[in-house]
């Protein structure tokens, strides 16, 4: 089976700024595709190329079947976009949305009221569909925008960022939608900054100031960019003792939340006991310390910190 | 399969109309300000902007204090043209209230009129204010013609003596020289380039703003298909202006319809195809509301008014500004509307003026879609 999403040296170059520099990725049909990095590290720039609405400087990609570039009008035919921009009509009703978009792509009739119907059903939008659009929460305008982008059962959807700004509620159960389509074969482009939903992509591509840095399952990333023990410490006197432990030999990473810190050792060169060991002669006492599981996020951070010292 | 294609291409259309016929729906105010401004406004203008001049003041000196002097002042101010403001008073009294503006013209009967006029050879003079210029004019030709009118009834000629000034009266097709005549054509072409650019400016304006045109771009409606389907409803508004407006000069102000319908429909159809191109190539360029209403007002509104003929006659214009005019649509459409209501011309005689509007209106619209790409670099 050909790949849902094919893309080759992918660039995409605004003046002298390089927005997408040398992208290749293949995304497989019906797969979770997550797309994660800093806002302007050009995410949004590859989901406009591959919806064809904006031409690359270099490089090509095939989505549905078809070149982005040589044929945008029969990729855009096969796919579902939402947009970052909030992009419905908010002074619209929630059935009118829906009802020109379905025909936006052609549906009319009886068709299109199947489809609206079984949107408006597992989108669970029945009880707001006569409903001002613009009055609604965000999370429910976000639920009609991912029904709007996918009433006309597209192969691949793409959305860039359509959890920004949603409560963590609202997000799960919007995420619950996005793998109910997976799972109905639609192949999802996703984007987003958020670490922890991330985790529900089958492969996540990492961006870094237009350069794709890492490609890998979630796990994958984990292991290979965040490897070692993820220790997470808390005790009094912890601010000053964090402070000359980062550079120490067998420490990876250092990084505080709240009252405590996460400690990420190679535990070859430093062992758990080392460590406790090594804290509470600083003052850390009483030590807790238990064994945590490393993050996309501390994956994110040594990614960008790499970077940003120039390695590649 | 091409019929299919078709059928699908003018489903995305309707898809597009709808949509803004729901958007309208929305915000009917706008939709009643579209209705209602032609219609105030024509009333306002229509009575409130009259380059008729009447009720003219009149300061009368009349030194002969005869019988005929005085029918001859009745005569003159009888058609209500001129009203008598001052009577009998000294001519410095009169110069002075025609200085201080109380008066626009005096009257002068010099002692000895009534013999003069029995001997053949009478003279009155008439001082009229030359501040207005316009009114001045006016007021002169008429003052002449009411006298020498007065004159011939009393038997014998009067002449007038006043500064030599040119008089350009116009009353040709428009004997009781009504400015309403005038002005409903004019006062059409200029509201329905407002509402036609402003609308379309600000519509298209919006979707950029609010980000839905890059959703638009990624279907496969075609650039055209958003186009055409966004024009259509406004295409309809302005043509109910149009009735409205004419509906409304042919009640209020008598203006009839004596030409060709076809040469009035067409002629209106391409005018407004080629304002709403005009308000879509400018919310196109601009992608933004605020300088698209200031844009479609500099390039839309001024000239309409100005340099249309709707107010300044066009054989009037300085060669430069005559140049630019040919360039303004409303031009050919005041033109069209002036030839069908006063002149009862047909396509025979306003093809011209239609074969302009048509070229505008193709030129704006292929301009339009052109810069319309469906890309965002």
């Amino acid at each position: 089976m050909t790949p849902a999403i094919e893309v080759h040296h992918l660039t995409r170059r605004f003046g002298d700024f390089t927005a997408v520099d040398d992208v290749s990725f293949e995304v497989g049909a019906g797969e979770i595709f997550g797309y994660l990095g800093a806002n302007g590290a050009g995410k949004s720039t590859t989901i406009r190329m591959l919806c064809g609405l904006l031409k690359p400087t270099g490089g090509s990609a095939r989505v549905a079947g078809f070149d982005v570039d040589k044929e945008p009008e029969r990729v855009k035919a096969g796919i579902g976009y939402m947009s970052q921009k909030f992009s419905l009509y908010l002074d619209l009703s929630v059935r009118a949305n829906l009802e020109f978009f379905a025909s936006a792509y052609g549906a009319h009739g009886r068709e299109l009221e199947t489809r609206i119907g079984e949107m408006v059903e597992r989108m669970q939008l029945g009880a707001v569909q006569d409903e001002v659009t613009g009055a609604l929460p965000g999370g429910m305008q976000q639920r009609i925008a991912l029904a709007s982008a996918v009433l006309h059962r597209p192969r691949i959807v793409f959305l860039d960022e359509p959890t920004a700004g949603v409560d963590p509620v609202q997000r799960r159960s919007f995420w619950e939608l996005i793998r109910d389509l997976a799972s109905r074969g639609t192949t999802v482009f996703v984007t987003t900054h958020y670490m922890d939903e991330a985790e529900n992509c089958a492969r996540i591509g990492i961006m870094v100031d237009g350069k794709l840095v890492a490609l890998d399952t979630p796990e994958g990333l984990k292991r290979t960019h965040a490897p070692g023990r993820v220790l997470e410490v808390r005790g009094p006197r912890l601010a000053p003792a964090l402070d000359s432990l980062r550079g120490m030999a067998g420490v990876l990473d250092v990084s505080r939340f709240g009252s405590g810190a996460t400690v990420r050792v190679d535990p070859e060169r430093l062992p758990a006991e080392s460590l406790a060991e090594w804290l509470r002669a600083r003052g850390v006492d009483p030590l807790e310390m238990e064994d945590s599981a490393p993050t996309l996020d501390d994956v994110f951070l040594a990614l960008t910190a790499r970077a940003q010292r120039g390695e590649d | 399969m091409a019929s299919t294609r078709v059928n699908r291409r003018v489903g995305r259309i309707l898809a597009m109309a709808g949509k803004e016929v729901l958007h309208i729906r929305r915000d009917i105010r706008t939709l009643y300000l579209a209705l209602a401004l032609p219609v105030v406004m024509l009333v306002l203008f229509g009575f409130g902007i009259s380059f008729d001049v009447d009720h003219l003041e009149l300061a009368v000196v009349d030194q002969d204090r005869t019988d005929l002097s005085r029918e001859l002042v009745r005569q003159v101010t009888a058609p209500q043209e001129f009203v008598v403001v001052q009577d009998g008073t000294s001519p410095d009294e009169a110069v002075g209230a025609l200085r201080r503006g109380t008066a626009m013209s005096v009257l002068l009967i010099k002692k000895g009129f009534a013999e003069d006029v029995k001997r053949g050879g009478a003279q009155v003079q008439l001082l009229v204010d030359g501040a207005d210029g316009n009114s001045a004019t006016q007021a002169l030709a008429k003052a002449q013609a009411l006298v020498e009118m007065a004159g011939r009834k009393l038997g014998g000629s009067i002449q007038v003596a006043a500064p030599p000034l040119e008089a350009r009266v116009r009353t040709l097709f428009n004997p009781d020289a009504r400015s309403a005549m005038f002005l409903v054509p004019g006062l059409a072409a200029y509201l329905l380039a407002i509402v036609a650019v402003l609308i379309t400016a600000l519509t298209v304006a919006r979707e950029w703003e609010r980000g839905s045109m890059e959703q638009l771009f990624a279907t496969p409606v075609g650039r055209l298909e958003i186009v055409v389907g966004k024009l259509l409803p406004y295409l309809g508004i302005g043509l109910l202006q149009v009735l409205l407006v004419l509906t409304v000069g042919a009640w209020v102000f008598d203006v009839p319809v004596r030409g060709s319908l076809v040469a009035l429909s067409l002629g209106s159809v391409l005018f407004l195809v080629g304002m709403l191109g005009q308000g879509l190539l400018i919310s196109v360029v601009t992608r933004n509301q605020v300088v698209a209403t200031q844009v479609a007002t500099m390039t839309s509104v001024l000239p309409s008014m100005l340099l249309s003929g709707f107010i300044f006659p066009i054989e009037n214009l300085p060669p430069p500004l005559k140049l630019i005019s040919t360039l303004i649509p409303a031009r050919y459409y005041v033109a069209t509307l002036r030839g069908v209501l006063l002149r009862g011309n047909g396509l025979d005689v306003l093809w011209p003026q239609l074969v302009a509007l048509a070229l505008f209106a193709a030129l704006m619209l292929v301009v339009a879609t052109r810069r319309f790409q469906r890309r965002l670099d």
